[in-house]
């Protein structure tokens, strides 16, 4: 017989919806990847395509630029998350561990997006 | 009465399975390519570039850190940043990103049914496209020293 | 001793609950005597080791039972030709063992839903002219329940949950073809995180199948179909 989880475990359900999400946000970094890597490595004249401190706090203070890049940094975490999630559930931890997966995670993204968001608010403010 | 005993009969005795082989130990399984199927190779190359991503996120915040630390600690960085290996392996992190990208639309297509048909010449296709880019990123980078 | 151009090594899975931890034996069986790995499989009943656990029965990948891995894929043991010296002959994997090369099928089978009929009237007859306007008959039921497909599959090697290859395939073909099943239940059964959502597109299944069933073009299209049912709001999980 298939090894079976007990009935009364609870297991993250949300793989359906977790799919299509994890193909919608994937389809947005097509873009924003091109463009956050184009305009990371292929604008300024310098090695690498790397900017200078000062260059940076420019580009950052653009408020397109700004929200440009906080979007990218919220649907990168948002996939990075949900790209986790879909292999740490396929290696079928035990029930106490996988309930975990979903709010760890979720908290995981939470905190990397906050701090993406100051760092690039902190930046911008000091251009 | 039926003189046939099934497994579910209250009288037969049912044997306890023995061991369930796998490809491998844990998440190696999944890096059994020994059929050489494109299908696979772009299913296991997924994972790997999706979890090096998931690093290079991190580290790629941490490093960005060091503009908090001012004009000196960046400059710092980018001193190590322009050099030949570094270049490399930014070269590294856009063949990640775009074999990551691709597949993903391939898996996007795909796992939609809307290319079911045409995996393979979908995953062709789109890695030339991405070993194009990939080219000419790396001449452009290499050729910024 | 190792193989001569006259035979071939046969390494040879074994396990026996009896007798401890599985182990390889060895088998030189002469090459005329090994034109398949079946042949090979038993000769070494006769003349190697009659205990040696093994399940045949068409000879000609009809029936989907002599399933293993030969060399470490996939493949029916009665059309699998002995094309190497050192033929390392498992059971298939993801399905526990019960002996030697002779796994317990339950497994397999347990994965398919409750709605899944043991048995099914074909309407076939071979000797039935094709109507006008009909190109060819399309066989529905190419599936053998040999259960490579789930060997294959990567992602059944590490979570037992996922229902599997074969039993959505089978869910997908209900879907072409309902004669009176209840759609909506197996779409919902299937729509799950351990059913078609679980599938991540390696096309193993599709590549081990001997029977030209395409169970990962299968799910993709029942994906689509749940997909449909999911944005139309008649979602069957809903």
């Amino acid at each position: 017989m298939a090894i079976p989880r007990t009935p009364e475990e609870p297991v993250d359900t949300s793989r359906p919806s977790s799919w299509v999400s994890t193909a919608l946000t994937g389809m947005a970094l097509l873009i924003l990847v091109t463009v956050h890597m184009v305009a990371h490595h292929f604008v300024v004249k310098e090695v690498g395509g790397l900017r200078t401190y000062d260059q940076v706090l420019a580009y950052v203070s653009n408020p397109l630029i700004l929200a440009i890049e906080a979007t990218f940094l919220v649907v990168v975490t948002w996939h990075a998350m949900l790209g986790l999630r879909a292999v740490i559930l396929d290696l079928a931890l035990p029930a106490r561990l996988e309930r975990l997966v979903r709010p760890g995670l979720t908290m995981l993204g939470v905190l990397t997006v906050t701090y993406g968001l100051v760092l690039l608010g902190t930046l911008a403010s000091r251009a | 009465m039926s003189a046939v005993r099934g497994p579910d009969d209250p009288g037969a005795v049912r044997r306890a399975p023995g061991p369930v082989l796998r490809k491998g130990p844990g998440p190696t399984a999944w890096m059994d390519v020994r059929r050489g199927a494109v299908g696979h190779w772009a299913f296991s190359l997924n994972r790997v570039t999706g979890l090096g991503l998931v690093f290079y996120l991190y580290l790629h915040l941490a490093v960005l850190s060091m503009l908090l630390r001012g004009a000196g600690a960046w400059h710092g960085f980018l001193r190590v940043a322009t050099t030949p290996a570094f270049l490399g392996l930014d070269v590294l992190l856009i063949f990640g990103l775009l074999f990551h990208g691709l597949n993903g639309l391939r898996v996007a297509l795909v796992g939609t049914g809307l290319a079911a048909n045409r995996q393979r010449a979908l995953f062709w296709s789109l890695m030339t496209v991405g070993a194009i880019a990939l080219i000419g990123a790396a001449l452009h980078l290499i050729g910024s020293e | 001793m190792s193989a001569t151009a006259q035979t071939r090594r046969f390494r040879v899975y074994r396990y026996a609950r009896e007798d401890g931890p599985a182990r390889f034996d060895e088998f030189d069986v002469p090459a005329a005597e090994a034109g398949t790995v079946l042949e090979g499989l038993r000769w070494i009943e006769v003349h190697g080791d009659p205990s040696l656990a093994i399940r045949h029965s068409c000879f000609h990948a009809s029936c989907g039972t002599c399933g293993v891995r030969v060399n470490g894929r996939e493949g029916l043991a009665c059309v699998t030709p002995v094309d190497t010296d050192t033929v390392t002959v498992e059971p298939v994997a993801n399905i526990p063992v019960l002996a030697d090369l002779v796994v317990d099928m339950r497994a397999f089978v347990d994965r398919y839903p409750p709605q899944h009929p043991l048995l099914r009237d074909s309407e076939a007859r071979p000797e039935a002219d094709v109507p006008e306007g009909i190109d060819a008959y399309e066989r529905f039921e190419d599936c053998i329940e040999c259960g490579l497909c789930l060997s294959a599959c990567p992602i059944a090697a590490t979570d037992d949950r996922y229902v599997g290859p074969a039993a959505l395939a089978w869910a997908q073909r209900v879907l072409e073809e309902p004669r009176g099943a209840d759609v909506d239940a197996i779409l919902a059964w299937a729509d799950d995180e351990h059913g078609a959502w679980q599938c991540h597109a390696a096309f193993q299944c599709t590549e081990a199948c001997p029977s030209e069933v395409f169970p990962a073009q299968r799910i993709m299209k029942l994906r689509r179909e749940l997909t449909k049912r999911r944005l139309s709001g008649s979602s069957p999980s809903s």
